[in-house]
């Protein structure tokens, strides 16, 4: 396990969030993919030794090796930030309209199995001290952090239905201590959310939102991928909450709304993996997209990955964060 | 005492006369004859049995016995009616003399006439023969029905049938040809069995029986006399004591799938573990070699291969394979023994785990038949194998679609409504719901385990070969017919 950062190191400002399993590390491996393959000057980097090399790893085994990343098996808590070349200030009257601030957000995340929150350490095989210094790092994660990337998995929500499970406790104790604090604002958290519906490569979560007729291509994309629009994607959230296996995933809807400042929160239709491209046509094909090939009991990718929405929500919240740092409460 | 003139002899009259009194006959009526001749009295006694059958008995009175016993005084002429039977009301009777110089004779021909009103006709010969001829040359008044089975709706089922072999008014001597089909007919072999009808009511009047190999025969039937039919045609015939209820409990409900000509074309997957697909292909073998074997015609035999898609661009994907077609069963096993050799084509990466070249192998049967020129008229498809199919487009299965867009569901569809495909299907999983549901429709006709085969069984179900439980006592009435 690592060490809390080192003083001096960036605020950590963004969190990592959701049920084990809900693609937290394919989702920051298909970020630094997607961030590379940008034209602009974006770039994640660990923040530590432990950390860099948790990226590469994982990074690698998307883009090279066509490994699905496995699922988090041990404790860990990851470090890392994200630069990007900032916005230009709007010129204001007392000064002048300067080179841009370069953007640096930190991101954490603690990378432990499910069951962290629960009463018991259910299926962990640690100690209760070890455990309960890990709520306590999540828990200053979640403090220090004033975004939050919160991942709903709609397919591990359909077989195993768990997601309220994971959001409720720790989203009980978080508001507790930012109450303790006197941070909370209007009675609710102050953070800003990002919620990533990931899978959208599923043809489940696909076909829901072709059904929902929540479809349009996006024109700038050259391989014709459909999207959901972050305008639509509460909606194809809501929807997909009617599938979950036990029914209480309109409660996650429901809790991030009440908890959270409902402006402060926008929705993602994500995939890490993006959908299948035929090497000759190099377009979306309905017929044959799935890029995920199953290999024994695990998965393979199929081909090269295309990450789907992963950069806009860190930047969505990398926006509002230097946003809120200008405008003082 | 006077006494009635009696006629002069004319036997083409008696003979009418006696035709006439017979075909009069009801089936309650009497008609009793009476010969009186110079050395005694002999009576016929006609009636019909169940089946219209006119059948006599006849007894003889010596007039030495009467006056021994009697005199020649009333009791003796009480003795001479009661042996005619005379004291039976409704009967007809028809009175013959046949020695009208006989004192004696005459002495009874007028008691017998004092009696009864009666026809009386003269003759110069003993009438049994005349009497035998009357009642072989009686017309049938109920026509003879063959017991025959025949297809009833789809599904092989069977019910009892009647085929005309003689109309009401037919005699003796007529002739009906008739083919029919024997299956195996079990213990007592195929029954032929003659019935007449009562209403809607059937009455057994004959049974033969003749264990014969089973295939199409021509029967001739012969109409010996009223109630008497002789068969020509099936070797071996011999008299059957059992009763109608008997033959009845022997009747199936269903008829055996056909035999005869026949393609059979096994369709092997050959993906997956090595000993998977060896065992696959022993079944083929077991099932080829069985069928090569059978007394029925041995089936044209097609060996077709398949495996799973490759979805990496870098390893082509195998197509499906015919190694052989409409060939011989020999050059099938040629060919299985190839396949033998080379073991699993296709497993692991970058070949599909789940699934596999099953629509494919559709899409090549359905292509190869429809260039047949000269097809058989059956083609059986035997897929061995335990995998899905691709699907046509990606769906919520996450099975990969096929990469040549083939639609297993309409190839399936297409090969159904060919007229007289058959699908038969080993299927490695258990039938618990495991399987794909396509192996429902591979296996239409017949399903069986890979583990636990039974060639007989499976062979009879897809109609390759005679199902060894199923015994068909009567004939099979033609489908030409």
């Amino acid at each position: 396990m690592q060490p809390d950062p080192k003083p001096g190191r960036p605020a950590h400002d963004i969190a990592m969030w959701g049920a084990p399993g809900s693609g937290k590390t394919t989702l920051l491996a298909a970020l630094d993919i997607a961030l590379m393959r940008r034209d602009d000057d974006w770039r994640i980097v660990g923040s530590d030794p432990a950390s860099s090399e948790f990226l590469i790893e994982r990074t690698n085994a998307l883009s090279s090796g066509k490994v699905f990343p496995e699922a988090s098996q041990g404790l860990e808590h990851y470090h890392w930030t994200l630069y990007g070349p900032g916005e230009r200030h709007r010129r204001r009257w007392w000064r002048k309209a300067g080179r841009p601030e370069p953007f640096e957000v930190g991101i954490g995340m603690i990378d432990a199995p499910g069951g962290l929150f629960s009463a018991g350490p259910r299926r962990l095989d640690y100690g209760p001290d070890v455990l309960d210094d890990l709520r306590e790092r999540m828990l200053n994660d979640l403090v220090k952090s004033r975004g939050i990337v919160f991942l709903f998995d709609p397919i591990r929500e359909f077989e195993r239905g768990d997601a309220f499970d994971h959001l409720h406790p720790p989203l009980k104790r978080l508001t507790e201590r930012m109450r303790d604090l006197g941070r909370l604002t209007g009675g609710r958290l102050p953070h800003h959310v990002a919620v990533c519906v990931t899978k959208f490569d599923d043809p489940r979560v696909l076909e829901t939102a072709e059904k929902m007729h929540l479809l349009a291509p996006e024109p700038d994309d050259p391989y014709g991928f459909p999207r959901v629009s972050d305008d639509d994607a509460q909606d194809l959230f809501r929807q997909l909450c009617d599938l979950s296996a036990n029914g209480n995933a309109d409660m996650v809807l429901n809790a991030l709304g009440r908890y959270f400042h409902p402006d402060r929160v926008r929705f993602f239709v994500t995939s890490s993996i993006g959908f299948y491209v035929h090497p000759q046509t190099r377009a979306f094909d309905w017929h044959d997209y799935q890029n995920l090939l199953p290999e024994d009991d695990d998965l393979r990718i199929r081909g090269p990955i295309h990450p789907i929405n992963v950069v806009e929500p860190m930047l969505w919240l990398g926006r509002r964060l230097a946003a809120d740092k200008e405008t003082p409460r | 005492m006077t006494r009635d003139a009696v006629p002069e002899p004319d036997e083409d009259l008696l003979g009418k006369a006696l035709a006439r009194a017979v075909a009069g006959l009801t089936a309650t009526g009497r008609l009793v004859v009476v010969e009186v001749a110079a050395d005694g009295m002999t009576t016929f006694e006609i009636h019909r049995d169940e089946h219209g059958t006119a059948l006599g008995r006849q007894w003889v009175l010596p007039w030495i016995t009467l006056t021994a016993e009697h005199g020649w005084g009333e009791d003796a002429r009480q003795a001479l009616l009661r042996a005619a039977g005379l004291p039976t009301p409704g009967s007809e009777v028809v009175v013959v003399s046949s020695s009208p110089e006989s004192a004696t004779a005459l002495q009874a021909l007028e008691w017998l006439r004092e009696a009864r009103t009666a026809q009386v006709f003269s003759t110069t010969a003993p009438i049994t023969g005349l009497v035998r001829d009357v009642l072989v040359g009686d017309p049938l008044c109920r026509s003879y029905d063959l017991v025959v089975m025949r297809p009833a709706g789809a599904g092989g089922r069977l019910e009892l049938a009647g085929k005309l072999l003689f109309p009401v008014g037919s005699r003796a001597g007529t002739r009906t040809e008739l083919t029919v089909r024997c299956a195996p007919g079990g213990e007592h072999g195929t029954a032929l069995a003659v019935v007449t009808r009562q209403g809607r009511e059937p009455r057994l009047l004959s049974v033969h029986s003749a264990r014969v190999d089973p295939g199409p025969y021509v029967v001739t039937a012969e109409l010996v006399r009223p109630g008497r039919v002789r068969f020509a045609g099936l070797p071996g015939l011999t008299a059957d004591r059992r009763t109608w209820d008997d033959l009845l409990a022997d009747v199936p409900d269903r008829l055996p799938p056909r035999t005869g000509p026949a393609h059979l074309i096994c369709a092997v997957e050959v993906c997956g573990p090595d000993v998977k697909v060896e065992e696959r292909l022993g079944r083929a073998r077991q099932m080829i070699a069985f069928l090569s074997g059978e007394p029925a015609e041995a089936p044209r035999v097609s060996l077709v291969s398949y495996g799973a898609h490759s979805f990496d661009r870098s390893v082509r994907d195998r197509p499906v394979e015919v190694v052989a077609w409409q060939a011989s069963a020999e050059a099938a096993l040629k060919g299985l023994d190839t396949l033998e050799e080379r073991g699993a084509v296709t497993q692991g990466y970058p070949y599909h785990p789940h699934a596999a070249q099953v629509e494919d192998m559709l899409a090549t049967v359905a292509a190869r038949l429809s260039r047949s020129k000269s097809p058989p008229s059956r083609h059986v498809l035997l897929t061995i194998g335990d995998r899905r199919p691709h699907p046509m487009r990606a769906d919520r299965s996450g099975v990969l679609p096929c990469p040549q867009r083939h639609d297993w569901q309409s190839l399936l569809a297409h090969l159904e409504q060919l007229p007289g495909f058959a699908f038969g299907a080993i299927c490695d999983q258990p039938e618990d719901g495991r399987a794909h549901r396509i192996w429902r429709h591979l296996g239409a006709q017949a399903l069986a385990h890979l583990d636990a085969l039974d060639l007989q069984g499976l062979a009879a179900g897809l109609g390759l070969a005679a199902p060894a439980a199923v015994h068909v006592p009567f004939p099979l009435l033609d489908e030409t017919e």
